[in-house]
């Protein structure tokens, strides 16, 4: 009875609240509240950028409308009485580190520089005295993810928001500059609305990437305007097109939160639908049994020994690329079956007629692809298979995911790329489902189990790299494929767990979760909570009444 | 080779490809011909005096079929349908007829909580092709319920062009297999709002489930209010807003009802109770204490079984919530019982000492005490298989029904005991199984009962294994279960549907699909109906998740392995 009266007297605690943790924190325990006619300061700001100016209104919305009690007992009554006599709030204050000189650049703008060039450190203060608070950063992005964290500091009750932390010093950067999240759109469509949804939850996380599986063997929701037929053909239906607006929209969204569109069109396997409008660059279309010629249904792939193909492929890469103003690109090029092209005849004539093996004309298929996006001022991304399973000429500048499994990094690291750390055996949101196939009634997911946000969480990043390598990894990202998922589990699919990664690659591995120092269940209920006042469905994690009692529920309780 | 395409000519069903019913009725004869339904369809009713809950059903399906809205899984959505439009018939009306004398029919409600042993929810259907009357009849306002959520299967829009594309449609005498066809949900580790549990009865009407097995409390909270013990509730709901009304309890069992929903309440007893410590402290044993040896879960805390007063203050709580309900059956749980709690117990040590009893004996004695409240109402105990297999328990009236959860191969044993049983097993059923583990500092948990039971493992559960033919009797049925620990209205529709219809299809059609074949056999004749289900439930709101691409569920047959 006292050991758990113990427990729970240790940790209430709102600093705790904040995910991903800050690198350098330090808390008091006064009670402050925010005053009603708080307002946040930018008059040091010459000509604010708009986007800045709409993230600001936000996090006042967010104040205002998170009405998040805090998850303890009593739900934060027992504090009234200090709140009564509390300072309170009335301004938050930004503004830019000295050295910051000239027009400040946007959020939007800043979101998409060169990953290794993103500033996104600040700091912010909380006196208890009600004196103003303030957030200086060296960045537009900066000020933007200091107000994400001050958006995470408050609590509600009785319609008082208020914090019993104060004074509050923070002093935050990320360890690793790519935290992304990627959503495959083409096993099942999702609307931009919930694609918006995502953006928002990802932000609230201080994630920097979108990455967009866009298309994939099963349909073609994106219209390209050089190639309508590929949509016009390959979508579920013409409602369920990502417009070059939609596109528009979707971008504009993710870099005013501060998060790069990462765009995927995976060549030259998982590429059957192209076949509905193009069916002359698609080898083995709908070859049966499908398991022979891919890893799932439909079978088809293009056929990239063909002259007319690679063309074809370039000049869609390039019309697409050009539509996004992120500097980085992915060609995918995983999963790629050989008996497909063993058994198309159009490929076999083509090999014949160059003399070349089928790796070679991967290679120069690959480099014509690749030139097209180096041309126009893009780096590659690629899936690991093009680094380990072939011998390519890649650019040294190519960016490579790791995703078949975390044991993969080192060899990648080995050959001298940079790496992201998408490995299914960790990150995998769609693990653990069961089989998707039909007429399996045993079937397990291949990649079973379920990956736990716990699991995910104990990832090392660098486990088995040398010094020289870890410099490497530029950081990692949840996944979610969508053979099983839709607009109507999304949420529940992803948040919070998909936030294991968010921290893992803001703070630094090692984030202990046994350690009650740092009692990480709590703080992730927190986000969760957070996240479902602002709508989005993030799952319970255990019964609210762990939820309310930090550690009780803990193992070693 | 030819050898080879004969065999698996004569293993498949002759089902029609992508024939959308689920359940699939257990005599079926369609056609594959287009009939239109008339702007003008109406549901006629051929007595007098209708019930008003019949009337509301037919009001709901009439909405249903022009709301529905759905395109047949098909590539094109129906497209290729529409060349037939022209000259297909149109349906005006559907005639409800009650084969035996109208003053007797009784409400769905009434007919809805029957005894199991006595429940008729059987009917039959006629759909003409030549766009005559087509027939819903049945014994019961009940049957004609079922034979109604049939009908609402049968139909798809094109372009605006409402039509079914199986006339014509003879069902004759469709009735379930097995009595009980279930769903659990755990409204106490988390809560669940009343219009939640209410898209959930939606969704379990479509499929014919006919018992909604509601765990209502449990250790961590109590969101139920007693009239006669306003303290619970007060002291152990998680909030005020979070828990039930006896107002909001009687608009769940009149929903269920009209549904032709049975609501089988469960007050878990006496482990699981916890959460009476928050208003009953001196009614519990080792309350809060560590859970790691007291409880399978936090927290820790169980009902002092063998103090008499805990034996009447539990029967009294448990006689004030079964008789405000109107189902004849009633769950006092007895799972998980932890006895190292009463090891630990001073005053439980100091009763059974006074008494000379073990503790096995005062459970016994429990029990007798809560049953016997029960049993005064008329209402038959219904208690997890612990009580039979694991304690001993002497006192349990023969009636008494035995859920199995532990395990699908604790089924015999307790039928051999004479008991009969509602299969809730584990390994097939439970909902929650393979998404990690609850327990908060453990990196590499996953759930206890790992893997995550896939529709298609539950598909594949055979209610009648080792049972022997003379005890088949006993077996009532079977549910599907949702404990909460890592649920909420989040995600209650996309862990529940369309997984859960899995059992609902086993337990109403049995294990002959209706031309004679293996209804396991031919998973794969499934899988489109349960695509078919699975996007009907989507289009009234209920958001069950995908099984597959869309590419997939368009292509019958063409994504399996």
């Amino acid at each position: 009875m006292t050991r758990i009266f113990l427990v729970v007297a240790t940790v209430i605690s709102a600093a705790y609240a904040l995910w991903p943790l800050p690198t350098d924190f330090s808390t008091g325990t006064a009670a402050l509240t925010l005053a009603s006619d708080f307002h946040i300061d930018i008059s040091a700001i010459p000509n604010p950028p708009q986007d800045l100016l709409d993230a600001i209104s936000r996090t006042k919305g967010y104040l205002q409308t998170d009405q998040l009690e805090a998850l303890v007992v009593d739900r934060g009554a027992s504090y009234n009485q200090s709140l009564q006599n509390a300072s309170s709030l009335v301004s938050l204050v930004l503004s830019y580190d000295s050295g910051v000189a000239g027009e400040p650049t946007s959020i939007s703008e800043e979101a998409i520089d060169d990953i290794d060039s993103r500033v996104e450190g600040y700091t912010l203060t909380v006196p208890e005295d009600g004196s103003a608070a303030t957030i200086k950063a060296n960045s537009t992005l900066g000020l933007f993810r200091g107000l994400t964290t001050f958006g995470q500091l408050w609590y509600d009750l009785n319609n008082t928001t208020y914090t019993i932390e104060a004074p509050i010093a923070i002093t935050d950067s990320p360890v690793f500059p790519y935290r992304g999240f990627m959503l495959d759109t083409s096993r099942n469509y999702f609307p931009v609305s919930d694609i918006l949804r995502t953006l928002d939850a990802m932000s609230w996380v201080k994630m920097t990437t979108f990455h967009w599986h866009m298309v994939d063997s099963q349909s073609f929701p994106l219209e390209v305007p050089e190639f309508p037929e590929l949509s016009l053909n390959g979508a579920y239906g013409p409602s369920l097109v990502y417009s070059t607006n939609d596109v528009q929209t979707i971008v504009s969204y993710a870099n005013a939160r501060g998060i790069d569109v990462l765009p995927e069109i995976d060549t030259p396997g998982h590429t059957a639908i192209i076949a509905q409008a193009y069916p002359e660059h698609v080898a083995c279309p709908g070859a049966t049994p499908w398991a022979t010629y891919a890893n799932e249904p439909p079978a088809g792939q293009l056929r990239f020994a063909n002259a007319n193909t690679t063309n074809f492929t370039a000049s869609l890469i390039s019309s697409v690329s050009a539509r996004f103003p992120g500097k980085y690109f992915s060609t995918g090029g995983d999963e790629l079956n050989t008996e497909c092209y063993a058994i198309d005849e159009s490929t076999q004539a083509d090999l014949n007629t160059t003399g070349k093996t089928l790796e070679q004309a991967l290679d120069t298929f690959t480099q014509t692809v690749q030139s097209v996006l180096e041309d126009s001022g893009k780096t590659p991304v690629v899936w690991e298979e093009m680094v380990l399973d072939f011998n390519l000429t890649l650019s040294n500048n190519t960016i490579v995911m790791v995703w078949i499994s975390s044991a993969d990094a080192a060899a990648v690291a080995d050959k001298g790329f940079r790496l992201v750390q998408a490995p299914s055996d960790y990150f995998y949101l769609d693990c653990g489902a069961g089989g998707w196939v039909g007429a399996n009634p045993s079937g397990n997911s291949w990649c079973d189990p379920f990956k736990t946000w716990q699991y995910a969480y104990s990832f090392d990043p660098v486990a088995n790299l040398t010094d020289a390598q870890a410099k490497l990894v530029i950081g990692g990202e949840h996944l979610l494929w969508t053979e099983q998922s839709h607009a109507s589990n999304l949420d529940s699919i992803v948040w919070p767990r998909a936030a294991a990664s968010a921290e893992l690659f803001w703070s630094g591995p090692g984030g202990n979760i046994k350690n009650s120092v740092f009692p990480d269940v709590p703080r992730l209920h927190d986000v969760a909570f957070r996240m479902t006042q602002r709508g989005v469905g993030a799952i319970a994690l255990q019964p609210l009444w762990c939820a309310l009692r930090p550690g009780v529920c803990d193992l070693t309780a | 080779m030819p050898r080879f395409i004969t065999a698996i000519v004569l293993a498949l069903s002759a089902i029609p490809c992508c024939l959308s019913i689920w359940p699939i009725p257990r005599s079926l004869d369609s056609g594959n011909q287009i009939l239109k339904l008339s702007g003008s369809f109406d549901i006629s009713i051929n007595f007098t005096n209708p019930p008003q809950d019949l009337l509301d059903a037919v009001t709901r399906t009439k909405y249903s079929i022009q709301t529905d809205q759905l395109g047949r899984l098909t590539v094109g959505r129906g497209s290729s349908d529409s060349t037939a439009f022209g000259s297909a018939k149109t349906l005006r009306t559907l005639m409800l007829a009650l084969e035996q004398s109208a003053s007797t029919a009784q409400p769905i409600a009434t007919e809805a909580v029957v005894a199991l042993d006595a429940r008729d929810e059987g009917y039959s259907l006629s759909v003409p092709l030549d766009g005559s009357a087509g027939v819903v009849s049945a014994n019961t306002t009940l049957g004609l319920l079922r034979g109604l959520s049939t009908f609402e299967q049968l139909w798809y829009t094109y372009d605006g062009t409402i039509y079914t594309n199986y006339a014509p449609l003879t069902i004759v005498n469709d009735s379930p297999a097995y009595a009980y066809r279930g769903f659990m949900l755990d409204t106490a580790r988390n809560f669940f709002s009343v219009s939640d549990i209410k898209r959930t009865l939606d969704a379990m009407y479509l499929v014919k489930i006919n018992t909604f097995h509601w765990h209502i409390t449990d250790s961590q909270s109590w969101p139920i209010q007693v009239v006669q013990f306003p303290e619970l509730a007060q002291a152990g709901a998680y909030s005020t807003n979070q828990s039930y009304t006896p107002s909001d309890i009687q608009d769940v069992v009149t929903y269920a009802g009209d549904r032709g929903i049975d609501v089988l309440v469960e007050i878990d007893t006496p482990g699981h109770t916890a959460i009476i410590g928050a208003s009953h402290p001196e009614y519990v044993a080792c309350y809060l204490s560590d859970w790691i040896t007291f409880a399978s879960e936090p927290p820790a805390g169980q009902l002092r079984l063998a103090d008499a007063s805990v034996t009447n203050f539990t029967a009294a709580v448990l006689a004030a919530v079964a008789e405000t309900l109107p189902s004849t059956m009633f769950s006092t749980g007895g799972d998980e019982l932890n006895t190292a709690c009463y090891a630990a117990d001073g005053p439980t040590q100091m009763m059974l000492n006074e008494s000379g009893r073990t503790l096995f004996e005062a459970l016994d004695i429990f029990t007798s005490a809560t049953h016997g409240a029960l049993h005064a109402l008329g209402k038959t105990a219904v208690v997890w298989e612990e009580m039979v297999l694991e304690y001993n328990t002497t006192t349990l009236r023969n009636d008494t029904i035995v859920m199995v959860w532990i395990s699908s191969d604790d089924a015999a044993a307790v039928v051999q005991r004479g008991y009969r049983i509602v299969h809730a097993p584990s390994n097939y059923f439970y909902l929650d199984c393979g998404a990690g583990d609850p327990i908060g500092n453990d990196p590499t948990g996953n759930s206890w009962c790992d893997p995550f039971k896939t529709w298609q493992e539950s598909y594949t559960f055979n209610p009648l294994a080792n049972i022997s033919s003379a005890q088949v009797s006993l077996v009532l049925g079977g549910e599907q279960l949702l404990w909460t620990e890592q649920s909420g209205p989040e995600n209650l529709d996309s862990i529940v549907w369309p997984r859960a219809a899995s059992s609902a299809e086993i337990f109403w059609t049995g294990d002959t699909l209706p031309d004679g074949f293996d209804r396991v056999g031919n998973i794969s004749e499934a899988l489109p109906r349960l695509h078919d289900v699975r996007y009907r439930m989507v289009q009234r709101g209920i958001k069950a998740i995908r099984l597959q691409p869309e590419w997939c569920a368009l292509r019958p047959q063409m994504c399996d392995e």
